[in-house]
């Protein structure tokens, strides 16, 4: 008996200390990263001249270069795309992409052949097979960064044109990479969509996966600087973590949305899995800001917007579906225009109108893109799903 | 007994009452007894910093957001007090539910979405009794087997590709009680997983008490030589615990996979930890013979509103991990130091 109570006591003990040493010493977690941050400029309402963009310290080009590559300019050339594995939306989307772009062009075609699984042994296999066949250039969206360095060397070293998208390789193992999206891009796509919704003095918390997650910590970092730098007013109330698991991230923001009632105004999820399942949580407390004609809308004080990286297959119950225009924008890059563009850098590439001296290559319907970090080009603005062009998407 | 009552009846009495006081006692310092008061401790304390704590909707949200693994841990429950372990409820729940959900966008009727993951789930549970109680492999051996299986198995079929768009009557754990207005007090809608768990926890627990198969878990665990002497069979109760185990992680993993629009069709990590966590704490020994499903509930409750107390009070949730840990050792301690008690 006397255990029992000692071990009641010692239960009561830990949760005073629990409950009253942190939060007595609790800094506001707010699961960003203490890298350096670099907001972009602010919108401008129109007539004002926008913001000149501090312009950044140009990074040398760091890519590598095929060895005596043949003079195709203008002429026909043969590409193979090997992206991290076949079979899924993603995938097929980037592929429909290049096919757009080959067809544009006319004087490039674009064979897709990828394992069926996401495997970097099976992927090195098949590139190594097209450079013994002899092709021209060489797409990859790379399964490990590191371990397909080598083949990709392989291949510029016969010659070969080799453009990375979606996932990078080690820089000198390609000549270019496209890159979907910086941080700093997708921070002020998020905060913005949020502020249309939520207006610039709206409240806000967010569900992550963890505070340690590399791409995530980034990202709320650059959406935190670009929120204190164009939009003051708004409150940023806290970041909870959820790991990648959608019933937890549908329990955080279930508890987020009872905490703050209605001093929450948005939610920003910061995985496809969180984005998800925080519409879920504010669609089964019944505070989507969808129409006030429906039966028991919550008024305009109490509803809650949600704002997030996610896949549009996940959400297109909350944007179109059974709980239309619960969510309104969903950011992401588009993986159609990443694979068109991947196709126009690599005719440029060939054309030698893009070399280590460009700043900017021409793609198409998508314009000028810009050369960043050296031997990267950016794909623009991340792309937001919305009710018009959501349906159009399948992965 | 009661022909014999009159020779003997003063002696009866009085070693009732002693009994009774007994009784009390032990009922009071109980491991469930414990568990509801620091649960409603911390309701206190967490509600009297932030009153939202103890709004029903928030109450709701936190009884609801565990009954799954509550569920869940009425098998492990038995599991365990018979000397064994289930590693692999985590990634069974992840399989069932995804067979539950597959089912109900493929046009199966709903009921069978629902009722097939259960069976299926008895006749894994019947598949691992086989394997521990007759050809003697240490079930944690099995399990982890299994979970391998499982695991590999889910992802190769699926491809991680997510279930979406189930019929809206699929998602029986979204449905709830009507509210009832009864003169003076109004009872609010209670989500079905709460019924659902309360139900199964009381169930098993008056089995396990008063049905002579139950109170063999608690022999076999305790003592499993003596209860083979005494003419217990180690074999089916084991084979028998296992087959309750699988039906309640199918139950679990129907709850789990009607509670959200998407399912994952991946294992929820740790979940099988979270599973075994509940009934430890619950006062479930890891040494088999003593526990109750009571206590896991109750456990499974207390860890669900430490996390949302987390959130309310600002704390990292990187301390739910270790407010966890020291709960478990603690109980762990208290058990050990309860045997030794009881050994001298």
């Amino acid at each position: 008996m006397k255990t029992k109570v000692f071990t009641l006591l010692v239960m009561c003990a830990i949760l005073v200390l629990g409950v009253v040493v942190p939060a007595a010493a609790q800094d506001r977690w707010d699961g960003a990263d203490d890298l350096p941050v670099n907001p972009l400029a602010c919108p401008v309402a129109e007539g004002e001249t926008p913001e000149e963009p501090a312009a950044a310290e140009p990074v040398p080009y760091n890519g590598g270069q095929p060895a005596n590559a043949p003079d195709l300019a203008g002429q026909d050339i043969v590409a193979v795309d090997v992206p991290k594995l076949v079979g899924i939306g993603y995938f097929a989307a980037t592929t429909l992409g290049q096919q757009q772009a080959a067809e544009e062009l006319g004087n490039v075609s674009v064979t897709t052949d990828a394992p069926t699984e996401a495997n970097i042994d099976d992927q090195i296999a098949v590139i190594d097979n097209y450079i013994t066949q002899g092709v021209n250039g060489i797409l990859f969206a790379a399964n490990d960064p590191v371990a397909i360095a080598p083949v990709l060397r392989r291949a510029l070293e016969a010659g070969i044109h080799v453009v990375g998208y979606d996932a990078n390789a080690e820089p000198d193992a390609r000549e270019w990479f496209v890159n979907q999206a910086e941080f700093n891009g997708i921070g002020k796509a998020m905060v913005d969509n949020m502020v249309a919704e939520i207006g610039a003095d709206g409240s806000f918390a967010i569900v992550t996966s963890t505070f340690t997650t590399p791409n995530q910590a980034r990202w709320i970092a650059e959406m935190q600087a670009y929120q204190e730098k164009c939009y003051p007013e708004m409150t940023w109330l806290e970041t909870v973590e959820a790991q990648e698991d959608n019933q937890l991230s549908f329990n955080q923001a279930t508890t987020l949305i009872n905490k703050y009632g209605a001093d929450l105004d948005g939610i920003f999820g910061m995985t496809s899995v969180a984005t998800p399942a925080s519409a879920e949580a504010v669609v089964q407390a019944g505070l989507c800001s969808v129409d006030a004609a429906a039966a028991q809308a919550p008024s305009a004080e109490e509803a809650v917007a949600v704002v997030g990286l996610a896949t549009p297959n996940a959400m297109k119950p909350y944007v179109i579906g059974d709980n239309a225009g619960c969510v309104k924008s969903v950011v992401l890059w588009n993986p159609v225009d990443l694979g068109y563009a991947a196709v126009y850098v690599l005719r440029a590439a060939v054309d030698g109108t893009l070399t280590s001296e460009s700043t900017s290559v021409e793609a198409g319907r998508l314009g000028t893109l810009q050369v960043v970090n050296g031997s990267e080009i950016l794909l623009g603005a991340p792309f937001v799903y919305n009710a018009e062009n959501i349906g159009d998407f399948d992965f | 007994m009661t022909t014999a009552a009159p020779t003997v009846g003063g002696r009866t009495r009085l070693s009732q009452s002693q009994s009774l006081v007994s009784r009390l006692v032990g009922f009071a310092t109980s491991q469930e007894v414990v568990l509801l008061l620091v649960v409603v401790l911390l309701f206190t304390v967490v509600g009297n910093a932030n009153p939202r704590f103890l709004a029903e909707r928030n109450v709701l949200n936190i009884f609801n957001g565990n009954a799954y693994i509550a569920v869940a841990a009425v098998g492990m429950t038995m599991v365990i007090i018979s000397r064994n372990i289930d590693i692999s409820v985590g990634s069974l729940i992840g399989v069932l539910g995804t067979i539950s959900g597959a089912m109900a966008v493929n046009g199966y009727p709903i009921w069978s979405s629902w009722l097939v993951p259960i069976l299926l789930g008895g006749l894994v549970g019947a598949v691992i009794g086989f394997m521990v109680a007759y050809l003697r492999i240490p079930s944690i051996v099995v399990t982890l087997g299994l979970l391998s299986i499982l695991k590999g198995g889910l992802i190769t079929v699926t491809n991680g590709e997510w279930i979406t768009d189930m019929p809206a009557d699929y998602f029986l754990a979204q449905m709830r009680t009507p509210e009832l207005s009864l003169p003076g007090i109004t009872i609010p809608a209670i989500p079905s997983p709460i019924i659902i768990m309360v139900i199964l926890t009381l169930l098993a627990a008056l089995w396990m008490r008063y049905s002579a198969t139950g109170r063999a878990i608690y022999a076999v665990g305790g003592n499993a030589e003596a209860a083979r002497l005494s003419g217990i069979s180690e074999k089916r109760i084991i084979m028998t615990v296992f087959i309750i185990n699988g039906l309640c992680v199918g139950i679990a993993a129907v709850l789990w996979a009607t509670q959200l629009s998407i399912i994952q069709s991946t294992v929820p990590a740790g979940l099988e930890l979270q599973v075994i966590t509940s009934a430890v704490v619950g006062g479930v020994s890891i040494l088999g013979g003593i526990g109750t499903t009571v206590g896991a509930m109750l456990a499974a409750i207390l860890l669900s509103a430490i996390n949302s107390a987390l959130v309310f009070i600002n704390v990292s949730p990187y301390w739910f991990r270790s407010v966890v840990g020291v709960l478990i050792l603690i109980t762990v301690l208290t058990d050990m130091l309860r045997r030794r008690r009881t050994q001298i």
